[in-house]
């Protein structure tokens, strides 16, 4: 027995032992940085590295999906046909065309969370410790970018401080409190944001930008504010003539149209006069819209994607600077083949020569028919504003530019606003630059016209559509005219996860 | 042993007392047969009487008898035998190990116990169970051997990894594979050698962690399959655990040989075009233009002057060489060693591909200090050499290597007359140039070892500590030529190094308590305490714009290129901490009664969730052995069981807020990317354990003397706090977070196994086993959607095929219901043009498997059938490659597509068209073996046998082969059943002999 107890001594030792041997099971992080989130609202985070990459994430605009896709596919100027075993995508393009979306509807969901995420990076540059006031304005400006446009496109804006939890459901901000957040946002960040004249190469926050945004703001608060997205939109006199104060800021910080033959310019690095604020080169570049219209057969060697409606195309005068631009290349250079502007009919290679489809074995000429299945290669005219050569030599994409200031300032004395000179001579030196005609009346048909004319494709057009109430009318292959339309729905996913949210009506 | 008691005490009663002789004394030696070492503890008993004495320490005995008594000799693990007295005063006794009873002993954890003890559901497989032929590593000895266990290769390519599903899938984003224990050590679930991800050609999956050891090696393989037997690993055990035993030396010392040499080819073919019907179908779609006669008509600028198979061109007849050397010896009394040596040179049917592998192993055991110290070891070294072709899961439209060979047109030749390949463009591969001008291979280098050491403090009391270590380096290398043309590749050359480093270490300490209660019943303890560490680290690196195309210079000469950047490295570590403890009472023999309980700690969760409970408690009920029951059955056993296991298999630390800088990259123009600092994890402190509660009923029945044995169970599994990345609720920096859903995943199911021995002579023994499992799959309680199952393809971005939702299966798939075509060729769909739920499922209803064994005199034949039966695959290889679109472009075609009515400008979007019934049944192993027993004292026996495997597969699926699932996994989520651009499955047969000496 006495064994027996010394081995059973022996083995409380063993087991003490054991016991004593545990560990605290703590990680202990070797490859990345761990934040702590503390109760008093800023984070460890570095407002320097925050902010840049808050800038980089403006390479949202650059793709051809998601807000790109949102604001163009669904309008009048840009379809995209499913050419054979081409861009069928599981439907996800023609959906928005034919206004037949819903709420699983990919490029919906990832639009949201891109711009929301983005608009959270903006809270934490202003929460880090380290942040100085003009970063802080910088970053207030780009918060109400990203707001902007989820305000714009969904109608409801979520909204989670920095020291929400996982399981806090963020708030939920309504259409017309989202504006008047996004206004305050703009209007704090005023005085540190820097004035910067017209340059190629725009990439920071700058009053110009802050003004111009302030602008589309008021030209559009009565969509905004209304009772119901479907409309009616009234437009207030006070706002018109705030729109018009705004753009005249803008004027003042150095801003002006581009002359005769120099419409272009705006999209290369020789732009001089109307660019406001760029995406970074090293972030996000305008490739997409070069890849996504050409055709394989031509150089570069594209995706063959999207293009115009020929009735959309029939709006502009051969005179139009805006309608045909010529190759920046020589004969014989790269890319000498490649016109600005609408490409229409028989394309060139870059000695000059008619390029033969590949896929026919005929002449490819591109057609100003197009349907929206069922297509072939050479169907529809193609859009090339950013020409590849001035993409090599660094050109930047464009987010705010001098044009739509001038035309909202325009706008918003056609409806009521307080400024001078008269709106229709506005438009027509526009059109004065642009070698177009002038005009002989100006009612919101025509005002409607010459923004498609002047800004096509460079993602407003949906936003115009909708306050001149054109956006649930018919148009080629697109026939569904859903009011409720005017708002996309709030993705099934983000609905899910956070209650707060109430789905859009009508979906 | 029961049975022979049972039995001889019967005849006692029936017996007439003898007359009584006289008697005297007779003394002896009991001997071993094997070992010639003397046996303690033996039983010599008078029959007829009780009276009766044990053997000594020496093996010796004294017993008084009558002159004509019959002694019987008995002992557990040996055969009993009975010698007549017959005047004699000595009498030594050879005794002769009972084989058969060591067979009926299952491993369980930390431990083992008899089969007729084991209160769960578990399938014990000795050698003579597993498949044979050509086995790379070791599930797939067990593949359909075992009822409720699906093991699925995802290819067929050398050293692929397999899916291993024990009664049925749980998880939805983490991994789903049973924990693996290797003569006690656990293994970690993590791949060992790298992925390959972001390159042109499309990603590959890492090779199957299991490669490393050497099938040769393995004596037995236990699947534990419910709670009861699994909760015992606790945070782990909720995907069943399969225990894998490797030899030990055993009797005399013994020289093993043997040498497979398998070849292989492939199952089936696509059936294309072939040239003229090519050119043919080609010219109707592509007529010459009318206004220009002059023209050359595309159908003659199409046609390239060459008649080439492309599948031909990159498959080969692959030969597979494998040598196995082993030596070792052993007995009870002192110890046992065993090394052994093996080479498996493996090829793949596609060319350029393989496996090549070295192992040495060793394994002791001594005891010391009177017996009571048992000190022992296992030792693995494995250098494995993978040599990788550039096939991926999801190559864009260009495609990878095996789809450029049916897409690659039929009359282009092979080369140019000046030598160089023909390589007409970046969207049209050339497949042979695809597999000559890129080199790729995975070296991996793992070492797998413990040690232990037991002590007996006093009889039935004993401690016992391990240690254990699990390492591993690996490295791949994947080198593109700037010879090929390819979007990223030609002109300027890439190479992508990736390593993999692991270390995972264990020490585990357990006491073990051995005692007899009262007359009848005995009582097991277990109380353990274990910790694991688990470390994983990462470096890659990226090249390209090489001033050289010579591949073999790109790899061993950095230098050659002129950008160079490293794309990211990482260094992770978990820890788990565990306490556990087990009781097993047992009464009669018949009544037996097991309980289980553990207690996890693991970083991988939060602080307030970091400890997990697992319980788990089980009866069993051995009514064959009650007095009413009828002698008919000599096994007739009821079970219950019911226990909570856990699965932590997520990746490493969830829970907090954690940034790290994403991959830098080299882009297709050659500039350089750099990765922004952004979220990898968002914090979540309650992440916790996802557990598993299961029920099981089953029954365990024995007939005719156990000629007829089998058993059925029935269960019923219920996941719950499933794992999962879910979208924040915007905004959030990171869009995902992982939670804890409150959603339940439903496994319920029944499982059949039979064995008979048909017939059973001294010339012909015929043997049936087969084994039957039904399983159904159901996600409940879930208010949320998560899309998988992503499908590549020309025109294809974005589609996706499979929807997890409430009221489904996991994977269910999400299709337009495709009803036939327009009068202008495009597709219709019943319902409109979006995916709905179809009512079908990857995931087979029903799986089986049927083997025949025979034997005649020195012949034998083992016949396999497996099958799995109500799942559906979806042929992403035919969404995007055979369609009529595709021919009208250029691309071959299989023939069936040109004989419908499909229009070429119809776009084919995901839907049922491509979906097929994927049951099959497959004669999966046929092995004759012959053995030839030589009584010298060099050689004792040769065996020769010759295996066939995957000989045929009766199925209604039209792609290459229906056991394929391609990973095609959304954010995370994996798929099932998606068949694209896998590798193919290959027919093989293997000659082997083997030696003992």
């Amino acid at each position: 027995m006495k064994t027996n107890n010394k081995k059973f001594l022996l083995s409380m030792v063993l087991s003490l032992s054991m016991i004593a041997s545990c560990t605290k099971l703590e990680p202990n992080e070797q490859d990345s940085i761990v934040i702590k989130e503390s109760g008093s609202g800023t984070t460890s985070g570095d407002a320097v590295a925050l902010l840049e990459s808050s800038y980089k994430d403006l390479d949202a605009f650059c793709d051809q999906a998601n807000l790109y896709a949102m604001y163009e596919h669904t309008s009048d100027e840009l379809i995209p046909p499913t050419r054979g075993t081409d861009w069928g995508d599981n439907g996800v393009w023609r959906t928005l065309y034919s206004h037949t979306w819903d709420a699983t509807h990919q490029q919906v969901r990832d639009n949201w969370n891109n711009l929301n995420s983005r608009s959270y990076k903006t809270n934490q540059v202003l929460a880090a410790g380290n942040v100085k006031p003009e970063q802080a304005a910088e970053a207030k400006f780009l918060r109400a970018f990203y707001m902007f446009y989820v305000m714009d496109l969904y109608g409801q804006v979520p909204f989670r401080a920095i020291t929400d939890g996982v399981d806090v459901n963020p708030k939920v901000f309504s259409r017309s409190e989202a504006f008047d957040f996004i206004v305050k946002d703009l209007t704090e960040a005023l005085p540190k944001l820097t004035s910067i004249g017209p340059k190629a190469t725009n990439t920071t926050a700058s009053k110009a930008a802050a003004y111009a945004l302030l602008a589309r703001l008021y030209l559009n608060k009565a969509v905004y504010t209304a009772a119901s997205a479907e409309g009616p939109f009234t437009f207030a006199p006070a706002d018109m003539t705030k729109v018009v104060e705004y753009c005249d800021l803008v004027t003042a910080e150095g801003f002006s149209l581009e002359g005769k033959d120099n419409y272009f310019n705006n999209f290369t690095l020789n732009a001089k006069n109307e660019i406001i604020l760029t995406v970074r080169h090293d972030s996000g570049t305008p490739q997409n819209r070069i890849y996504m219209v050409l055709h394989y057969d031509q150089k570069p060697s594209g995706w063959n994607g999207f293009a115009t409606l020929a009735d959309f195309y029939n709006k502009f005068e051969d005179s139009d600077d805006r309608k045909h631009g010529k190759s920046p290349a020589a004969k014989g250079e790269d890319y000498y083949g490649i016109q600005r502007g609408f490409l229409e009919g028989q394309q060139y290679n870059d000695k000059g020569d008619p390029i033969i489809n590949s896929r026919n074995n005929k002449p490819l000429a591109f057609t100003k028919d197009v349907t929206l299945s069922g297509a072939s290669t050479e169907k529809g005219i193609r859009v090339m504003k950013y020409h590849p050569k001035d993409y090599d030599a660094g050109a930047q994409y464009v987010l705010l530019r001098y044009a739509d200031v001038y035309l909202m300032k325009a706008e918003a004395i056609m409806r009521g606003g307080t400024g001078t000179p008269p709106a229709l001579k506005m438009v027509n030196d526009l059109r004065d630059s642009r070698k177009a005609s002038a005009l002989t009346k100006l009612d919101e048909a025509a005002m409607l016209d010459e923004r498609g004319r002047e800004l096509y494709w460079e993602g407003l057009r949906r936003m115009d559509l909708i306050r001149f109430g054109k956006f649930n009318t018919t148009w080629s292959e697109k026939t569904n005219t859903e009011a409720f339309r005017n708002l996309f729905p709030i993705p099934q996913i983000a609905i899910d996860s956070n209650p707060n949210l109430k789905q859009n009506p009508g979906y | 042993m029961q049975k022979f008691t049972r039995i001889y005490l019967m005849m006692l009663a029936l017996l007439v007392s003898q007359a009584v002789w006289a008697q005297h004394a007779v003394s002896g030696k009991v001997i071993g047969a094997d070992d010639k070492q003397p046996i303690p503890g033996v039983n010599i008993v008078e029959k007829g009487t009780t009276s009766g004495t044990v053997t000594d320490l020496n093996g010796d005995f004294t017993i008084s008898v009558p002159d004509d008594a019959v002694l019987v000799i008995s002992s557990v693990g040996y055969v009993s035998q009975e010698i007549s007295v017959g005047g004699r005063t000595t009498i030594n006794i050879s005794f002769v190990p009972d084989v058969k009873i060591l067979e009926d002993v299952v491993v369980v954890g930390y431990g083992s116990q008899e089969k007729k003890d084991i209160t769960g559901a578990t399938v014990a497989l000795k050698s003579e169970d597993f498949n044979q032929g050509i086995i790379a590593s070791p599930e797939q000895l067990i593949q359909g051997r075992a009822a409720g266990v699906q093991i699925t290769s995802s290819s067929g390519e050398p050293g692929a990894a397999s899916n291993i599903r024990i009664r049925g899938t749980s998880s939805v984003n983490t991994g789903n594979g049973p924990l693996y224990v290797v003569d006690g050590v656990p293994l970690s679930n993590d791949d060992i050698s790298p992925a390959s991800n972001g390159q042109p050609i499309g990603d590959s999956p890492a090779k199957n962690p299991l490669n490393f050891l050497n099938p040769n090696d393995i004596a037995s393989i236990d699947v534990l399959k419910d709670a009861s037997a699994t909760a015992i690993y606790g945070s782990r055990g909720a995907n069943g655990v399969v225990m894998i035993t490797t030899k030990s030396g055993r009797g005399n010392a013994k020289l093993d040989y043997s040498y497979n040499l398998g070849v292989s080819t492939i199952t089936k073919k696509y059936d294309l075009l072939g040239k003229q019907e090519y050119l043919d179908t080609y010219g109707k779609f592509n007529p010459p233009d009318p206004k220009k006669p002059n023209d050359v008509p595309p159908a003659i600028k199409q046609d390239k002057g060459s008649n080439t198979d492309w599948q031909s061109q990159v498959l080969r007849t692959a030969i597979t060489q494998g040598h196995n050397l082993s030596y070792g010896s052993g007995d009870k009394a002192g110890g046992d060693y065993r090394f052994s040596f093996g080479t498996l040179s493996q090829q793949g049917i596609i060319k350029k591909s393989d496996l090549v592998r070295y192992t040495a192993r060793f394994n002791g055991t001594k005891k010391f200090i009177k017996d009571k110290l048992k000190v022992s070891t296992q030792l693995t070294v494995a250098s494995t050499k993978d040599g990788n072709v550039p096939i991926s899961s999801n190559s864009g439209y260009e495609g990878d290597l095996f789809s450029s060979a049916f897409k690659f047109n039929p009359s282009a030749p092979v080369r140019n007359p000046d030598g160089t390949y023909f390589q007409p463009g970046t969207d049209q591969p050339n497949p042979v140039a695809m597999l000559n001008l890129t080199k790729g291979y995975t070296n991996t280098l793992r070492s797998l070892g413990n040690f232990s050491a037991e002590y007996e403090f006093f009889k039935g009391f004993s401690f016992k500590t391990v240690l254990g270590f699990d390492r591993s380096t690996s490295s791949r290398k994947a080198a593109f030529s700037k010879d090929l043309v390819y979007n990223g590749i030609g002109g300027i050359g890439r190479l992508y190094i990736n390593d993999v480093q692991t270390d995972n270490r264990l020490w585990e300490n357990y006491f073990v308590y051995d005692t007899k209660i009262g007359e009848r019943g005995t009582l097991k303890a277990l109380l353990g305490y274990s910790y694991q560490s688990f470390g994983y680290s990462s470096q890659g690196f990226a090249f390209s714009n090489f001033r050289t195309n010579d591949l073999n210079i790109m790899i061993n000469n950095y230098a050659s290129a002129e950008k160079a950047v490293g794309t990211n490295s990482s260094d992770v570590k978990d820890e788990l901490q565990s306490f556990y403890g087990r009781v097993n009472y047992s009464y009669h023999d018949r009544y037996i009664v097991t309980a289980t309980l553990r207690a996890d700690g693991s970083t991988k969760f939060g602080k307030n969730n970091r400890y997990g409970y697992f319980p788990s408690a089980a009866f069993k009920w051995r009514i064959s052995e009650e007095e009413f029951m009828p002698k008919a059955f000599d096994e007739f056993s009821l079970r219950l069981g019911i226990g909570t296991t856990g699965n932590q298999n997520i990746p490493h630390n969830l829970f907090e807020t954690r940034q790290r800088y994403s991959d830098n990259s080299i882009n297709t123009d050659g500039n350089y990317q750099t990765g922004g600092l952004s979220n990898v994890a968002f914090a979540n402190p309650n992440l916790k354990w996802e557990s598993t509660t299961q029920t099981n009923i089953g029954i365990d029945y024995g007939f005719l003397d156990n000629r007829i044995r089998g058993s059925i169970d029935l269960y019923n599994k219920k996941t719950n706090n499933l794992l999962i990345q879910v979208t924040s609720a915007q905004p959030a920096v990171n869009a995902f977070v992982w939670k804890n859903l409150n959603a339940d995943v439903i496994n319920q199911g029944v499982e059949f196994t039979l064995e008979a021995d048909a017939v059973a002579n001294n010339n012909f023994k015929w043997t049936i086993a087969g084994n039957v499992a039904y399983n159904k799959n159901l996600v409940k309680n879930y208010n949320g959607i998560v899309d998988t199952g992503a499908i590549n393809g020309q025109g294809l971005s974005g589609a996706f095929a499979e929807r997890i939702a409430n009221n489904q299966p996991l994977f269910a798939f999400y299709l337009r219901d495709f009803a036939g075509y327009d009068a202008n060729g495009n597709s219709l769909y019943t319902g409109g043009d979006f995916q709905k739920f179809t009512g079908k499922s990857p995931l087979p209803k029903t799986t089986l498997g049927l083997t025949n064994n025979l034997k005649y005199k020195n012949f034998d034949l083992n016949i396999f059938f497996s099958g799995q039966f109500g799942q559906y695959i979806y042929n992403n290889t035919q969404n995007g490659y055979f369609t009529l679109g595709s021919i009208a472009t250029g691309k071959n075609v299989t023939k069936d597509v040109v004989s419908g009515k499909e229009g070429i400008l119809n776009a084919p979007d995901v839907s049922t068209r491509f979906l097929q019934n994927g049951s099959f049944l497959r004669l999966q192993n046929v092995t004759l073996g012959y053995n030839i027993n030589f009584n010298s004292k060099y050689l004792s026996n040769i065996r020769l046998t010759l295996t066939g495997q995957s000989l045929f597969v009766i199925t209604k699926y039209n792609g290459q082969d229906p056991e394929v699932s391609t990973n095609k996994q959304i954010n995370g989520v994996p798929s099932a059943g998606i068949d694209y651009n896998a590798y193919p499955r290959a027919r093989t047969i293997t000659f082997g002999v083997s030696a003992s000496f």
